[in-house]
């Protein structure tokens, strides 16, 4: 038995006393799955895994409050659904988890770079177990899973789902890299160097607000205080401050919440590099409070609480 | 540039009602003098500010925003500060990544009393905005500015993880 | 007119036109493709895929000033400066589905009662040199809305893409007028090269869906909650789609307070955000992603080719398919309810 049949056995246990099952199946395209939410026995036949399977489904959860419904989740995911949980926006027992241990998943950037022609052009594609057999434009190309896979899955260390009511598949000794060749070489460069570098890139963010959207955490979503006119945060004006300004209310919203899912930057049409903000906030929350979100339940996030005595906070001496 | 340059910068304050406000009051009565380049915002307590105040504060042009609370312990509220500290402290440790220079924000304690210590924070504050100078905009002042970046970015400059595109 | 320019002449042709109009042309940034005012040193990418953003920005920015209000002392009367857009404008290298989204546009924006100045000011002032495409990207569905890969309504210039130059094609009198120049040659039989590869690329793209009942079957699910339920249940209601789009038009005005000054601003607005139906009142008739996903199919599919002689109001470029988060795939919605069984 597969994965994909232990997983669906799993659902099929359950359905019947959910509203429905959240999976994935495939998309528009050969190299694209997209979400699917499964209620009857016919749509469980469209489900499927792996490393396509890119979207992070606990984002839907709290729209779907009040209602009992099942979530497939990756290791990932399954830190945001346990962040929602430690925050209460989401009761652990409306949701029946169906955790994955997960072998990695694609990043669309790097199938690109990698292919000859553009992945728009894409014909087939056969999934093997560490290879991508792409078909583009005429031409064919195996891809190996290592070099396209996700940044977030070189530095992995939670693959299988944290907490879960079923958890399917074979169980990872994770071995993560410390951290991401990308992220150390912009967090070197100058004062100058990356301040041109945010100004040319949110030149480009048309505020779309698909990072938003696309964040499990962001759950404020039509109030959001970026889009308030009363008070006013942010000039509808499409400039780069403005775009700016928006960045960082949302990462100062998620200071201690973000769970590096890496959404934001998967979801962005224009591909601006959100993740560079968000694993540096990470990074000093981990370095200030020891606090990685939604690693455990019944934790609280460290913005939401405080301590009389601060070990790792300098009381700036003047 | 020199504090007693005579251009001021525009360095805003955002100062709790009881401790820090108080004690601007207190530097005033005891005529300690000050450079004029800070503007205050009274708040009633240092947990009252959100960490966007400052950014927005920035985005907007100021050259320096300047926080000032209650000693840790003696808040007016009890418990404001306490939530000040760790929300200002991840803001002040946020700024690196964006390329703003994050000495052009400080917070600190001031009580009611002490008078001389706020004239010391004042003078210091304002001395180092002055060092550092008018803050840059995210936003290009012209056409010319925006181009010779966006220039840059069709060469494949600059961009951290992302190879660029063969034309 | 049918000539021929050569790669370099293209990019030639591109500083050229830079020194006197602001000339759009796309360019790789940073992993993706969209389009930035041309400088020269630019390096341009019009073959690797269509860029990311529509060319519309080029007709209709994302953020325009109307009008100025600047007060010098508090007691004189304030000054207001109406601000109508100057110069020419050229967009270098979008596709055809790019170029056409103005034509949209234009049933719109220039009516009998209405006649919007800033648009119409750049619209007469752009000129659109397009590129015809080589094959379609799987999300690609212009055939199927009137369209196709070597369209040429929309532009003044068609280009082909034959060996190490283009054939070039006139479509009207302002693109006769920069074909005149003498970066063009003659084209002598490579246009029929170009008519082949046109061919082929309209072929590679099948067969074409007959949208012709949408309308009437995309009203008739109207009240249909249940329908419409299922269909935005991934929509993450973004507005990604929106912006992308060629032929989207709604805009906000907004009153700018910038202390002694102000401005009045006209920038893009977004039917799948929440804010965009609430009223003043508090009330918001789209209040749920459902509605407004309805709204948003529904205005393309059906009550805008009702209003506007069967025309639908999407150019199939497919960016609202590629860039959405979570792949809703509005072909997939509008078949839907075409195919629905009462």
């Amino acid at each position: 038995m597969s994965q994909l049949d232990d997983l669906k056995t799993a659902i099929k246990s359950r359905l019947g006393e959910l509203e429905c099952v959240i999976g994935w199946e495939q998309g528009y395209d050969p190299l694209h799955a997209t979400p699917l939410f499964i209620r009857s026995e016919a749509d469980l036949d469209r489900l499927i895994i792996g490393p396509l399977a890119v979207h992070n489904l606990a984002t839907y959860l709290t729209g779907w409050k009040g209602k009992k419904v099942g979530v497939v989740v990756k290791g990932c995911d399954s830190r945001s659904v346990i962040e929602l949980m430690n925050e209460k926006l989401v009761s652990r027992d409306d949701v029946v988890i169906f955790g994955l241990c997960c072998d990695g998943v694609v990043s669309q950037r790097k199938i690109r770079a990698a292919l000859p022609a553009d992945p728009g052009f894409v014909e087939s594609v056969e999934i093997g177990a560490d290879s991508l057999k792409v078909t583009v434009a005429g031409q064919a190309a195996t891809l190996r899973l290592a070099d396209v896979q996700a940044d977030k899955c070189l530095v992995c260390d939670t693959p299988d789902a944290i907490v879960s009511d079923f958890l399917i598949g074979k169980a990872h000794t994770p071995a993560p890299a410390p951290s991401l060749k990308c992220q150390d070489e912009f967090e070197a460069k100058s004062d100058a160097e990356k301040f041109a570098f945010w100004q040319e890139t949110m030149g480009r963010c048309i505020r779309c607000y698909a990072c938003r959207n696309a964040c499990p955490m962001c759950v404020c979503r039509d109030y959001c205080i970026a889009t308030s006119r009363d008070p006013l945060w942010v000039s509808q004006e499409n400039l780069p401050s403005e775009n700016m300004m928006f960045q960082m209310i949302h990462v100062s919203h998620l200071a201690g919440r973000c769970t590096e899912c890496g959404e934001c930057e998967r979801a962005c049409p224009v591909d601006i590099p959100l993740m560079l903000l968000r694993r540096y906030m990470n990074k000093q929350v981990r370095d200030v409070f020891k606090h990685e979100a939604g690693k455990a339940l019944d934790q609280t996030p460290p913005l939401l609480t405080f301590k009389v005595e601060e070990e790792r906070i300098n009381e700036r001496g003047w | 540039m020199p504090a007693q340059d005579v251009r001021e910068l525009r360095i805003v304050g955002f100062l709790c009602n009881w401790c820090s406000y108080g004690g601007a009051d207190t530097a005033g009565v005891g005529r300690f003098t000050q450079p004029t380049d800070l503007r205050i915002i009274r708040v009633p307590c240092s947990g009252r500010i959100d960490p966007l105040f400052i950014v927005r504060a920035l985005m907007n042009g100021a050259d320096g925003v300047l926080v000032s609370g209650c000693h840790p312990r003696d808040c007016h509220y009890a418990e404001g500060n306490f939530y000040a500290r760790r929300r200002l402290e991840m803001l002040k440790r946020f700024l690196p990544i964006t390329g703003i220079d994050e000495r052009r924000f400080e917070y600190t304690w001031v009580s009611a009393s002490e008078g001389q210590r706020w004239q010391h924070v004042v003078t210091e504050f304002t001395r180092r905005i002055h060092e550092l100078g008018p803050a840059p905009s995210f936003n290009p002042k012209s056409d010319v500015d925006w181009n010779a970046l966006a220039v840059k970015a069709s060469q494949g400059q600059g961009c951290p993880c992302h190879g660029s595109i063969q034309a | 007119m049918e000539k021929f320019i050569t790669k370099d002449n293209l990019y030639r042709l591109a500083e050229e036109l830079a020194a006197t109009c602001r000339v759009l042309a796309p360019v790789a940034d940073c992993g993706t493709v969209t389009f930035r005012r041309f400088q020269p040193g630019m390096v341009l990418d019009l073959h690797s895929r269509m860029a990311a953003v529509s060319p519309k920005a080029a007709t209709f920015p994302q953020t325009e000033t109307l009008l100025v209000v600047k007060r010098e002392i508090p007691e004189k009367k304030p000054e207001i400066i109406e601000t109508l857009p100057e110069g020419k404008n050229v967009v270098l290298g979008c596709r055809p589905c790019g170029a056409r989204g103005k034509l949209i546009f234009d049933p719109v924006y220039e009516t009998d009662k209405i006649k919007d100045p800033y648009y119409l000011q750049r619209r007469r002032n752009t000129v659109f040199i397009s590129l015809a495409c080589d094959r379609p990207e799987t999300t690609c569905f212009c055939h199927s809305v009137g369209s196709g890969p070597a369209d040429p309504s929309g532009s003044d210039v068609l280009l082909t893409l034959v060996g190490e130059g283009y054939v070039a094609r006139s479509v009207t009198p302002e693109g006769e007028e920069i074909m005149k120049l003498a970066l063009f040659s003659d084209a002598g039989d490579k246009g029929k090269e170009a008519d082949a590869k046109n061919a082929k690329a309209r072929e590679m793209m099948g067969e074409a869906h007959d949208y012709a009942s949408a309308p009437a079957k995309l009203l008739a699910r109207f009240d249909d909650m249940d329908f419409w339920l299922a269909q935005s249940a991934k929509c993450i209601s973004c507005g990604a789609c929106t912006y992308m789009c060629p032929t989207c038009y709604c805009f906000n005005i907004t009153d700018d307070d910038l202390g002694l000054s102000s401005q009045r601003i006209r920038t893009w607005d977004n039917c799948m955000s929440h804010t965009f139906t609430l009223e003043g009142s508090g009330h918001n008739p789209r209040s749920t992603k459902a509605h407004r996903l309805k709204n948003r199919v529904g205005h393309k599919f059906s009550y805008y080719p009702d209003l506007h002689k069967g025309v639908i109001a999407c150019c199939g470029c497919g960016r609202c398919i590629k860039q959405c988060p979570t792949g809703v795939d509005i072909r997939q919605i509008v078949k839907a309810a075409q195919e629905y069984a009462e």
